[in-house]
């Protein structure tokens, strides 16, 4: 209850800053100021509370709020628990509107300074209300009895085996019952990157709404020109933190989820990449508005989308409107948070691209003055080669969306679209980001070019002959690889110089290298993988991938999971490798997570499959047709009929009627088949004096009752003298992901040429300061 | 000046254009057993798994294979190239990425969708009292 109140006063106090921040644009008064600064920090006070509030109800497990029971349990420990915080939708709502008011705190320090406050907290403001009605709308604090009244609310006298209760209303008799456990924390996010991920990833949406505040902001000011400047450090600070986000969640695909990859295309990993691919271009083209003066409308429109891309990749993932195409299922939010994430992206984009449209013939025009060979329009191919990505991206994950609307019927595009359309993409944009390095602004002369050119295509040059011989044979891939060694060579000779006369302007350079060695790493570690599946029986050497593999045995581990040990070996080379699988409670599914030994060059990887365990019995099927006799060993088994039964106790009951002479004896078995309510069972029956035992398995009625009708049996037997038992069977499968540390590597360096970048732009706004 | 636009609108107009084409060449319809049978496309089929029917792991194959219900009630074996999924008995229903031939669905990707959690879920709660 607490809990509610408190988000609709926080959800109040938003609005007020809203309102106060809007007069205060209007008439300039340190009252307003106030008030609107005070109405904030109420806000922001409010959300912190409720946050608290959320995060102490889950680590004391009061399973009679609907959200801890629904995604918490008793037997998590302690960071798991914590992160069950944000394991639902509610909290994960929470968790943004969270960053995105404690966000605003600095950004309401920092814009005071550069007499921007009023016009950004006013839409600042307005971001956080419309995350606290959702917020009211997905309240993570509704009691469990209002989600299921007609299960958990009684009327009358207590039963002494209720342990769990509250009254309603004790004058009426009226109570309700609540949980004594949670369901749980789904068992795939079990995982200590489900405590860091998520954190990275909404501290990201939430910095990209500030370059969308900027822009608005900008031209609510009528400052067209230098708000880039105030802007950038942000902006930067967005694409680093969204950046490592996004490459957090593919680590974490990869390392347990076992598919093998670190990107599946899957509409949950685009949308958060779409959203920094704008960004990053928005970057570029701040630059060269920065030198040149150009390029003003579109650094409006790229800072506008990088947030509208946030709220439209929400409304995607969250409104449960592309249904089945994800490999991410989520929760049915219910019509009004759909029409409610609908409207909230149109409200921004209408007041984004409304005050564009408005202000757009007051925009100063720049005539351009720069060459074709001049970094300006290198940086605008290269911006346009990212924003064309993006948009390749949000086309392929919209297609269920887009298809139904063309076509009434819903299809998905295959992830090979993304590949053909980003790859050319790809290596346009290593093309330019070596280039652009090379370029002077405004005009650069061919023959300096041509000159500056010579080393670094040689040296690519060499490099993807290089590789050829190590086996990249696809042209496609070479090109690509040609293109991104170009990259990184220049940024390498660039950056170099750079790097020696100031660190600080190094940023750009940096980040290139660090793109370079990602391109590289995603054609090795996902275009010349090599996987196989391996049966390895325990104790067994197999040979597969040039090394000797051989399945030990398992040892139980944390939580009820059990590791299955193989031993590796290559020349002197020696590990162990543990792949990992257990049996979900709640579900009786099987889990499995795949282990990694990183070996510099390559990763040996090992998905579990499954453990075949050893028959203590021979088994077999046997088809019999109805009054004919089938010879079966040393027995002759005849199908006499069937009957059918139902009752409310047992459900459905088939059983069949048996003959089987066995020796000199017949027996009359009928083994059963009982189905209650969906559930299946087998009753199977044994022959008298023997240790054989024959089960029902399908039943034939024999091309519509017309014909004879026939059963089929399974029959087990014991295993014969001196047939030795088989060991368990460990199925694995085995790749190697050449290169893949050049992946990670390269998010590194890009994510420090990030932050170089914004320690640069951010002392050049400090000089802007008013 | 004007070199510039032609080089803009000409790697503009081609993107469009190759992308387009790639949209249209890789879509992948949702369909049933019975239109997935006539098409020669890769195509999309959702549905239910039919758990009374043989549900079984083929190691030597690397074969998944069980019986789907779509959603025209029509049954068919469904042979994936992998092992199960990690969550599929958790699902309430299975899409399944593929063509059809030789008399059952093989696919090459199967999605599972898990049930929705607040949704009549009314047993859970009875589970944890």
């Amino acid at each position: 209850m607490i809990g509610s109140i408190i988000i609709r006063v926080a959800f109040g106090a938003s609005l007020l800053a809203v309102l106060f921040y809007y007069l205060d644009y209007r008439k300039h008064s340190a009252r307003l100021l106030v008030l609107a600064r005070t109405s904030y920090r109420t806000a922001v006070a409010g959300m912190i509370s409720a946050a608290a509030l959320l995060v102490y109800l889950i680590m004391t497990h009061q399973f009679h709020y609907a959200y801890v029971w629904n995604y918490s349990s008793t037997d998590l420990p302690g960071p798991l628990l914590f992160s069950t915080f944000y394991a639902g939708q509610e909290g994960s709502f929470s968790l943004w509107a969270f960053y995105t008011s404690i966000v605003g705190l600095a950004l309401m320090w920092y814009s005071s300074r550069k007499g921007y406050e009023s016009e950004l907290m006013l839409i600042y403001s307005a971001i956080l209300s419309f995350l606290f009605l959702m917020l009211i709308l997905k309240n993570p604090f509704t009691y469990i009895w209002d989600v299921f009244p007609k299960d958990l609310i009684h009327t009358g006298p207590i039963p002494a085996s209720v342990v769990n209760y509250v009254w309603l209303d004790q004058a009426k008799g009226i109570w309700a019952q609540y949980p004594n456990e949670g369901k749980g924390l789904n068992p795939l996010l079990q995982n200590y990157w489900m405590v860091i991920h998520p954190q990275v990833l909404f501290i990201g949406f939430t910095s990209m709404s500030v370059p969308f505040a900027y822009a608005v902001a900008g031209m609510l000011k009528r400052d067209y020109v230098s708000w880039i400047r105030v802007s950038t450090p942000w902006t930067v600070f967005g694409a680093m933190v969204l950046g490592t986000g996004v490459v957090m969640g593919g680590f974490w695909a990869y390392e347990t989820l076992g598919w093998g990859g670190y990107w599946g295309w899957d509409p949950v990993e685009n949308s958060s990449l779409v959203p920094w691919l704008f960004c990053v271009a928005s970057i570029h083209t701040m630059l060269s508005q920065r030198r040149s003066g150009s390029f003003i409308k579109t650094n409006f429109i790229l800072s506008i989308l990088c947030f509208i891309m946030v709220l439209y990749s929400t409304f995607l993932t969250r409104s449960g409107v592309l249904g089945d195409t994800s490999v991410h299922s989520f929760v049915e939010p219910g019509m009004l948070v759909y029409w409610m994430l609908l409207a909230g992206l149109f409200l921004f984009a209408g007041i984004g691209f409304g005050l564009f449209f408005a202000r757009m013939k007051e925009m100063p025009k720049v005539p351009v003055e720069h060459s074709i060979l001049s970094r300006e329009f290198a940086l605008f191919l290269g911006a346009s080669a990212i924003v064309f990505a993006a948009m390749f991206i949000v086309i392929g994950t919209s297609s269920p969306i887009i298809t139904s609307i063309l076509k009434g019927r819903i299809s998905a595009v295959d992830s090979s679209y993304y590949v053909t359309t980003t790859l050319p993409l790809g290596v346009f944009i290593a093309l330019m980001a070596g280039i652009g390095q090379l370029l002077w602004w405004k005009n650069s002369d061919t023959e300096s070019l041509l000159k500056s050119l010579r080393w670094p295509v040689l040296l690519a040059f060499l490099f993807t002959v290089g590789t050829y011989f190590i086996g990249a044979h696809h042209a496609a891939m070479l090109i690509f690889i040609f293109a991104s060694s170009f990259a990184l060579f220049t940024n390498a000779a660039v950056g170099f110089r750079i790097f020696r006369g100031n660190p600080k302007m190094a940023g750009g350079s940096i980040a290139h290298i660090g793109l370079a060695l990602m391109f590289l790493g995603f054609v090795s570690s996902a275009k010349y993988d090599n996987k196989e599946t391996v049966s390895l029986e325990q104790g067994k050497k197999v040979e597969a991938l040039g090394y000797s593999m051989r399945y030990i045995g398992y040892h139980p581990i944390e939580r009820g999971r059990f590791a299955f040990d193989v031993e590796v070996e290559k020349g002197d080379q020696k590990f162990i490798i543990a792949p990992v699988m257990y049996t979900n409670k709640e579900s009786e599914g099987l889990m499995r997570n795949p282990d990694i030994i990183n070996l510099m060059t390559k990763d040996f990887y090992v998905s579990p499959l499954s453990l075949e365990t050893p028959d203590s019995k021979n088994e077999q099927e046997l088809t019999v047709n109805k009054d004919e006799v089938q010879k079966f060993q040393d027995m002759s088994i005849t199908y006499l009929g069937y009957n059918f039964s139902s009752s409310p106790e047992k459900g459905n009951v088939v059983s069949v009627s048996l003959d089987v002479i066995r020796g000199n004896k017949t027996y009359h078995l009928t083994p059963e088949m009982h189905n209650e309510r969906g559930k299946v069972s087998y009753i199977p029956a044994t022959v008298p004096n023997s240790d054989v035992t024959i089960a029902i398995k399908g039943m034939g009625l024999g091309n519509g009752g017309r014909g004879k009708s026939s059963i089929t049996i399974t029959v087990s037997t014991p295993l014969a003298a001196g047939q030795p038992p088989k060991n368990e069977t460990l199925i694995v499968e085995a790749s190697i992901k050449p290169f893949i540390n050049l992946v990670w590597v390269g998010t590194i360096t890009l994510v420090a040429g990030f932050f170089i970048t914004i320690l640069r732009r951010g002392s050049e706004a400090r000089k802007n300061e008013a | 000046m004007k070199a510039k636009i032609i080089v803009a609108a000409v790697v503009i107009v081609a993107f469009l254009v190759f992308g387009a084409v790639s949209f249209l060449d890789s879509n992948v319809e949702y369909t049933d057993f019975a239109k997935a049978e006539k098409s020669a496309k890769k195509v999309q089929v959702k549905g239910e798994w039919v758990k009374e029917k043989e549900t079984q792991y083929d190691a030597k194959a690397g074969q998944f294979s069980f019986y789907m219900r779509d959603d025209s009630q029509r049954e068919e074996r469904v042979v994936l190239d992998g092992a199960k999924p990690n969550n599929f008995e958790l699902a309430k229903s299975v899409v399944a990425k593929g063509r059809y031939k030789d008399g059952c669905f093989h696919a090459s990707e199967l999605l599972t969708k898990c049930p929705s959690k607040y949704e009549g879920d009314a047993t859970a709660v009875k589970k944890t009292l």
